[in-house]
């Protein structure tokens, strides 16, 4: 009797606590369909009434939506690409291959990960601007095209590998590299799989460096873009259906790889938690 | 064999000299040509490394704190704002994330993946896109106070109500005189001691339910790894609930402990991006934080050697508060 | 290895050094392109109407020139000027908030042409005053707004109130918002900035600044006048910020019928016509109070001392001030004409507007002083506050600030 009762509490609490943590998500989703007096009226309401589309209408016709949408998608690419690739050549290399500097090293990209990247705005930006890269795809890309993180994580990762493996394929007489291309990183799919979800969520929410990095509209991203549609001076109005709209677009690539990809997300978190 | 040696020395740099090379030029240069700038009293035109430009010394770090002036008092009301924030963010998401991860480890539950990924989900959503949605929920007729009205309770203005919580809890809307007068830093007491604004509070609640389901899976993974034999003996003993969590669970978690309050104190320094697209630091001042008046001071005032200093500043307080905690936690530990 | 990383850094320094702008820019006047152009200019716009209207007018002049012109309008348009006069590569053409004039000028961003544009006497006085600093006009202002009384109809003739009643005075300002409030309706809409406050310091005498921008006059007694009367207006709810009714800003407040009254600018005409088309409203002066007084605001046509083409740019802003040019940006989105001899064959096109032109005669400017952008924010700030602060600390906090932004 007892414990029916402390399973029906466990649940009462779980179900509380999920409740405060999705609610949120299904009133976005249904004010982005509602018209604006609806969505004023009753914003609590998850059913629209009457449903429409015209907030995501002036999303895209009122907006530069596809613009963003564009440049979201190139740049994640690249960058989740670029720090697969990087990350994980460095991370093998500070894990497998005895070259002098590799401890101090890796005592430096512990120490990277160390620095609270908000201090870093007006840096970035004197640096961009130096280099006359500032105002371009390179400047939203280049910076964060690597990530001390993901590196920490492969290195982990290859640490766990047993040496035996390359051993056998040394005596092939492959090549450095070959051997990583076509022994190694077959091997470290799983751990690559993780590093590309959070490549891929970190890159694609980035918002901060786009601040620094680029002021032509023609090079928002679609946090930048978002975040200047509502807190920038044509937020005239209070048009939540259309910002709620946009900021959904914004929320569902990383949502469906979440379902997709739950438990990968997790370990990714504990993993790259472990930076301290 | 030596001259073996040497190669792994070439491979392993080769490997690695993308990282270093991108990790350098946009993370260690930037911070050594922001030091210099901070020095200046560069205003933007041109390049600041040419010779024109006027050196100030130390004056961007001594104007924060020494002279008597708005930007000393901006400053000083930024540290205040994001002392407080950081002062119930820290506590309140460590505590809920610990809570959450208790309840989903519990072994008479079913379901725990689906409850795990919901309470996740937020942190790996867009924070410049949550914000919105919280925006839409804090506004005057939204969500939040139609749901409050529901137990007839009148919602807060939000994002315009700058009274500060101390304040309000005290029922008071002027000082009283021994706290009226000017107290450190040019702010007085009164100022202080307001407590985070009305306002302030909505930003904290949005960033405690977006960070809460990270930490909960790093206790998670803690909790995985106490053994079940040491609870079992536990039980044997007589060991109550709150007991075998007293003197078993919480022990074990130390370390996950210090890291998440460690992470979270780092984080909750420098918010930005909420501020940045909620309040932009209104109402009254009262959300505006460190980081924001660093990106304002130097992208909108042309004012870029006040705006680095204030990242140093900032950069300096984060570095030593982190000391400071680990110091504590490892008197603790003895 | 302990001195790896030093040498690492030494190499960097070097090749930033070596590639990218250099260390070392020459302070000579940008190079100047020659043959077609091609001219990019960010605006703040209002709306879409403000934007394709600049657009097609581009278009036209681009097609006549020969050159070509890329309108962009702006988020946020001091955000992206700031950083675009940083990285060296600003808009050649972009428009100038007069609050923010002096701070360009200041710093050199601004190329100084105004007397380059034709017949520049034509320009209202006090606008052109507004774009000059140290004697030098600047540049050419593009039209301007004086804020006015607006009423709703609807919602007047609902209280019971005649078109006579509508308020020239405080005193009677004050008397009809009472007939309002009695029937349940909040009288005025108000937003909560010196940008709309400030009109009644400048009713009262008073203003933040001495008339030649040199002195710091925060702390009058006209402007302690002023204030004490908002207050009472904000305490009696007779005047609402347009937060606490649930609006962004005050025209929203007013289009929703949320507000008998408003103080907004002319732009509030498009405004409604877009978003709320059904409401009925009339503009009137704004009520005096020891003086009638309102306040303007406007933007200039700047160009960037660093653009390639400045010739090029230089027609452009001429094409875009002229006369009729302006006429049909004010028949687009609701501007005044910053030329005099605009004037009658605006008001005969907008009647309706005489009490926003009127106030040409007698408004006040922004401030024109570099440094005062953080000073009026934080006055912005206890504007915000104003029905739990003491007035008379506020004004003295503004004259503190304010003098020593000028002083520096």
């Amino acid at each position: 009797m007892r414990k029916l009762a402390s399973t029906f509490t466990g649940y009462s609490i779980l179900i509380f606590f999920a409740l405060v943590f999705i609610y949120p998500f299904v009133i976005q989703i249904a004010n982005s369909f509602k018209t604006e007096p609806d969505a004023a009226a009753s914003p609590l309401s998850p059913i629209p009434h009457p449903g429409t589309l015209a907030g995501f209408e002036r999303v895209f016709s009122g907006t530069d939506m596809p613009v963003w949408l564009g440049n979201s998608v190139l740049v994640t690419i690249v960058l989740t690409a670029g720090r697969v690739f990087l990350d994980s050549m460095a991370g093998y290399a500070l894990s497998r291959l005895r070259f002098r500097g590799r401890s101090a090293l890796f005592g430096a990209v512990i120490a990277v990960m160390a620095v609270p990247g908000g201090v870093l705005f007006i840096p970035k930006f004197l640096v961009l601007n130096q280099l006359g890269m500032y105002d371009s795809y390179l400047a939203l890309i280049l910076p964060v095209l690597v990530d001390a993180a993901g590196v920490f994580i492969m290195k982990q990762f290859f640490d766990s590998i047993p040496a035996g493996v390359e051993e056998a394929a040394r005596i092939d007489g492959a090549g450095a590299f070959r051997m990583f291309w076509s022994v190694v990183l077959p091997m470290a799919r799983p751990a690559l799989i993780t590093l590309t979800i959070i490549s891929f969520q970190g890159a694609w929410n980035e918002f901060p460096h786009t601040l620094v990095a680029v002021q032509d509209p023609a090079l928002f991203t679609l946090p930048r873009g978002l975040a200047d549609l509502v807190s920038g001076s044509l937020g005239g109005g209070t048009q939540y259906p259309l910002k709620l709209g946009a900021a959904l677009l914004a929320t569902i690539p990383v949502a469906v790889i979440f379902v997709i990809f739950q438990r990968r997300f997790v370990r990714g978190a504990n993993e790259g938690s472990d930076k301290g | 064999m030596r001259r073996s040696r040497a190669r792994e020395d070439v491979t392993g740099w080769l490997f690695v000299a993308p990282v270093v090379a991108i990790l350098g030029v946009f993370l260690l240069l930037p911070i050594l040509m922001a030091m210099w700038v901070s020095l200046t009293s560069w205003n933007g035109q041109g390049s600041p490394f040419k010779s024109g430009v006027p050196f100030v010394g130390l004056e961007n770090y001594g104007r924060l704190f020494t002279r008597d002036d708005l930007a000393r008092e901006n400053f000083m009301i930024s540290v205040r704002n994001n002392a407080y924030y950081v002062a119930i963010v820290v506590p309140l998401q460590t505590v809920l994330a610990l809570g959450l991860a208790l309840i989903v480890n519990s072994r008479l539950l079913k379901g725990k993946s689906f409850f795990r990924s919901a309470f996740y989900f937020p942190s790996v959503t867009s924070s410049v896109a949550i914000s919105v949605v919280f925006l839409f929920i804090f506004s005057n007729s939204g969500a939040l106070t139609q749901l409050l009205g529901f137990f007839d309770i009148q919602g807060p203005q939000w994002f315009s109500d700058a009274r500060g919580v101390i304040h309000l809890l005290l029922g008071m809307d002027t000082p009283p005189a021994a706290l009226a007068g000017a107290g450190p830093f040019g702010l007085s007491w009164w100022e202080w001691l307001s407590g985070p604004s009305v306002a302030m509070c909505a930003i904290i609640a949005l960033v405690v339910w977006t960070t809460s389901g990270t930490f909960m899976l790093m206790f998670l993974a803690a909790l995985q790894d106490i053994p079940v034999t040491l609870e079992e003996a536990a039980v044997l003993d007589g060991a109550g609930r709150w007991q075998r969590f007293r003197y078993v669970t919480l022990p074990l978690l130390r370390p996950t402990m210090f890291l998440v309050l460690t992470l979270g104190m780092i984080g909750s320094w420098q918010v930005f991006d909420q501020i940045y697209v909620m309040s932009q630091g209104a109402p009254a001042k009262t959300t505006l934080t460190p980081a924001f008046l660093s990106y304002r001071t130097a992208f909108r005032d042309f004012d870029y050697g006040a705006g680095t200093a204030i990242s140093f500043v900032l950069f300096l307080i984060i570095v030593l508060l982190t000391l400071f905690q680990r110091r504590v936690m490892r008197e603790r530990r003895v | 290895m302990k001195h790896l990383p030093l040498a690492a850094l030494g190499v960097l320094a070097l090749a930033a050094t070596a590639c990218g702008s250099g260390f070392e820019d020459k302070p000579s006047a940008a190079p100047q392109s020659s043959g077609p152009a091609s001219l990019r200019i960010l605006i703040a716009s209002s709306g879409d109407p403000e934007t394709t209207a600049v657009k097609q007018a581009a278009d036209a002049w681009a097609k006549a020139s020969g050159n070509q012109a890329t309108v962009t309008p702006a988020q946020d348009i001091h955000q992206q000027l700031g950083q675009a006069f940083a990285g060296g590569n600003p808009p050649d053409v972009f428009y100038v908030d007069a609050s923010r004039f002096a701070d360009y000028a200041s710093v050199g961003a601004l190329e100084p042409y105004g007397d380059k544009i034709s017949n520049p006497d034509d320009f209202y006085p006090s606008l052109r005053t507004t774009f000059t600093r140290d004697g030098t006009f600047y540049c050419a202002p593009k039209d301007f707004s004086t804020l006015a009384l607006i009423v709703n109809d609807g919602l007047w003739k609902k209280a019971g109130l005649a078109a006579s009643d509508v308020p020239t005075t405080w005193e009677q300002l004050t008397e009809a918002a009472g007939k309002l409030k009695a029937k349940g309706i909040t009288p005025l809409a108000i937003s909560d900035t010196r940008d709309r406050i400030g009109a009644f310091m400048v009713q009262a005498g008073g203003w933040i600044t001495s008339a030649d921008g040199k002195q710091a006059t925060g702390d009058s007694p006209e402007n302690l006048k002023a204030l004490e009367y908002v207050k009472t207006l904000l305490k009696d709810k007779l005047a609402q910020y347009p937060k606490q009714l649930g609006a962004s800003w005050a025209g929203e407040a007013f289009g929703k019928g949320k507000a008998a009254m408003t103080i907004e600018g002319n732009w509030i005409k498009g405004a409604l016509k877009a978003d709320y088309p059904d409401i009925q409203y009339t503009a009137h002066p704004l009520p005096a109070g020891a003086k009638q007084g309102t306040l303007s605001f406007t933007n200039c046509w700047g160009i960037a001392a660093k653009s390639a083409s400045k010739t090029a740019a230089i027609a452009f802003v001429e094409a875009m001030t002229k006369a009729d040019q302006q006429l049909a940006f004010a028949k687009a989105f609701g501007v005044m004409p910053s030329r005099q001899s605009a004037k009658d064959a605006y008001v005969k096109e907008f009647p309706a507007d005489t009490a926003f032109v009127d106030g040409a005669a007698y408004a006040q400017g922004p401030v024109n002083a570099a440094k005062m952008d953080s000073v009026l924010a934080d006055f912005d700030a206890g504007l915000q506050q104003l029905t739990s602060q003491d007035p008379k600390a506020l004004l003295a906090r503004l004259r503190k600030n304010t003098q020593s932004a000028l002083g520096d």
